[in-house]
């Protein structure tokens, strides 16, 4: 009879974020995993009912400070549905824009840290290095780098300024080339590619039953993508496309992202070509009527929903969150079910799970 | 006559479930919101899932109700095939605050509900695992999203 070990992971970012994980091993087979999570946790929702609704929006950032754009987004969108509110086109063309600026460098991240975790150093420069030209573009917008409250409900907050295009063109064209880069460096590597081919698997039956979310979901062939599914800001006026991929492991997820990154860079372009002129942003009323919205936004890491309850005054009188990484965390034990322990690492990241956003 | 599947889905559940249903309505495209009895939520809920795809819990949440004397508990079903998202809702008294779990039907159901039990103090009959999981294993302060949760500061 074979004992098993139970090992202790975590919680002190042992490659895998604040989080901790009680491990049952077999040999270095984990039979049994149970993440233990809550490090991270703020009590954001709470802190939400005691702040006007204003002053929420640099709060939710902090859920996922890597996505703030995308996030706040999600945010904005429910209390302007609470309040019966028309966002002008401009602005929801300006918010496409940052969204997706902020998709590609959620993604950016995620990829230095999957490589890490899969023993590739060089991943991590990279992206990293080139993540910063798209901080920089936020920062010409907004004037902060990585927490920006930029969106308000009613609009945005500033208008791109005049050197917007030109600068977004240099960006953009640099990072489709070094997408191709990427691709043929780490995708196409066969070290890459032994790290994470039939690493991770789900099949998309389980994938529905858990309820994954954003790319990991569409790894397992599911097609599912807020942005086409319940078109919000200005999707159902441009073209995208939603990659799917049907393997199910930890390198068809990466693929997606990848892919995905192209789509961003495609979709900034068209948004900044039919960018309407007129007003930026409208009035909104200081109140929050007696009624509650569920608003969902695609993160990078996948669908974003926001529960917003109202109860006529300022303040938001419940604010639930629920987040792509808290769903796809709750997968793990199950994917981990017989996996090596040195693939944890590997299987964690593809879900690209992010324990701030996993807490809240 | 075009009906959209939104309004479909209003008529079947209307039909299948009278009495039971205190209030449907669809608000916009892809999304329709159930109010009914906290005795019958499995009840719809799983013909939802068999009839209609809503086979995933996307999030389950729970608020002091306005009225003063019970809490507000919701859940958010999503159907892939229809690509409508469901919003199921109930109260339940404060005296007695206790729900059939969703969790032994819907595997997506399990830790939202064990979220919402430790921040609201819903016991959910019926989940096998309602342990802590965002507080901390010596937490005896209570339930930190009810509005009667002392704040300090």
């Amino acid at each position: 009879m074979s004992s098993l070990l139970r090992v202790n992971w975590g919680p002190q970012h042992p490659i895998t974020g604040h989080l901790r994980f009680i491990l049952d091993l077999d040999g270095d087979i984990v039979v049994n995993a149970i993440p233990e999570i809550g490090y991270t946790h703020r009590g954001i929702e709470k802190l939400a009912e005691n702040r006007n609704y204003l002053q929420v929006v640099p709060l939710v950032e902090r859920v996922c400070n890597i996505d703030s754009f995308n996030v706040s987004l999600g945010y904005v969108m429910a209390v302007e549905e609470l309040m019966g509110v028309k966002v002008p086109e401009r602005a929801q063309f300006i918010r496409t824009i940052m969204a997706e600026l902020g998709r590609i460098m959620s993604h950016l991240y995620w990829f230095a840290i999957f490589g890490v975790a899969a023993g590739l150093f060089t991943l991590i420069m990279w992206p990293i290095a080139d993540r910063e030209l798209f901080i920089d573009l936020a920062e010409m917008v907004v004037g902060s780098r990585v927490t920006y409250s930029y969106f308000t409900p009613g609009g945005v907050f500033a208008d791109l300024p005049d050197e917007f295009d030109k600068r977004a063109a240099k960006t953009l064209a640099y990072f489709e080339r070094r997408i191709g880069e990427y691709e043929v460096i780490f995708l196409h590597n066969k070290l890459y590619q032994l790290r994470t081919m039939h690493v991770g698997v789900l099949d998309s039956r389980k994938a529905i039953e858990l309820a994954v979310a954003g790319p990991s979901a569409r790894g397992s062939g599911i097609r599912m993508d807020v942005r086409s599914d319940e078109p919000y800001a200005a999707y159902d006026q441009l073209d995208f496309e939603v990659p799917v991929e049907d393997s199910g492991d930890a390198c068809a997820r990466a693929k997606i992202r990848l892919r995905e990154m192209k789509e961003s860079v495609l979709l900034v372009r068209q948004a900044l070509n039919k960018l309407p002129e007129g007003p930026i942003r409208v009035r909104v009323p200081p109140i929050l009527p007696r009624e509650d919205a569920y608003s969902r936004v695609e993160c990078g890491r996948g669908e974003f929903g926001i529960h917003v309850v109202g109860q006529g005054s300022d303040r938001p009188y419940r604010l639930k969150i629920s987040t792509p990484s808290f769903r796809n965390m709750s997968a793990l034990p199950h994917m981990l079910k017989g996996a090596r322990l040195a693939d944890l690492p590997i299987i964690y990241h593809s879900m690209d799970i992010w324990p701030l956003d996993v807490d809240r | 006559m075009s009906s959209t599947i939104e309004d479909e889905i209003v008529r079947d559940v209307l039909q299948r479930h009278q009495g039971l249903v205190k209030r449907i309505e669809t608000k916009r495209r892809g999304r329709v919101s159930i109010e009914a009895e906290k005795d019958y939520i499995v009840e719809i809920a799983l013909y939802l899932r068999d009839k209609r795809d809503f086979s995933q819990v996307v999030s389950a949440t729970s608020f002091d109700a306005p009225d003063g004397d019970s809490y507000a508990v919701v859940y958010c079903l999503w159907s892939l095939s229809h690509r409508v998202l469901l919003a199921l809702k109930t109260s339940i008294p404060k005296e007695i605050p206790r729900l059939r779990s969703l969790t032994p039907f819907f595997e997506s159901a399990n830790w939202h509900e064990r979220e919402t039990h430790e921040m609201m103090g819903i016991q959910f009959e019926g989940h096998l695992d309602l342990g802590r999981l965002l507080l901390p294993e010596d937490w005896t302060e209570g339930f930190p999203l009810r509005k009667t949760f002392r704040l300090q500061g």
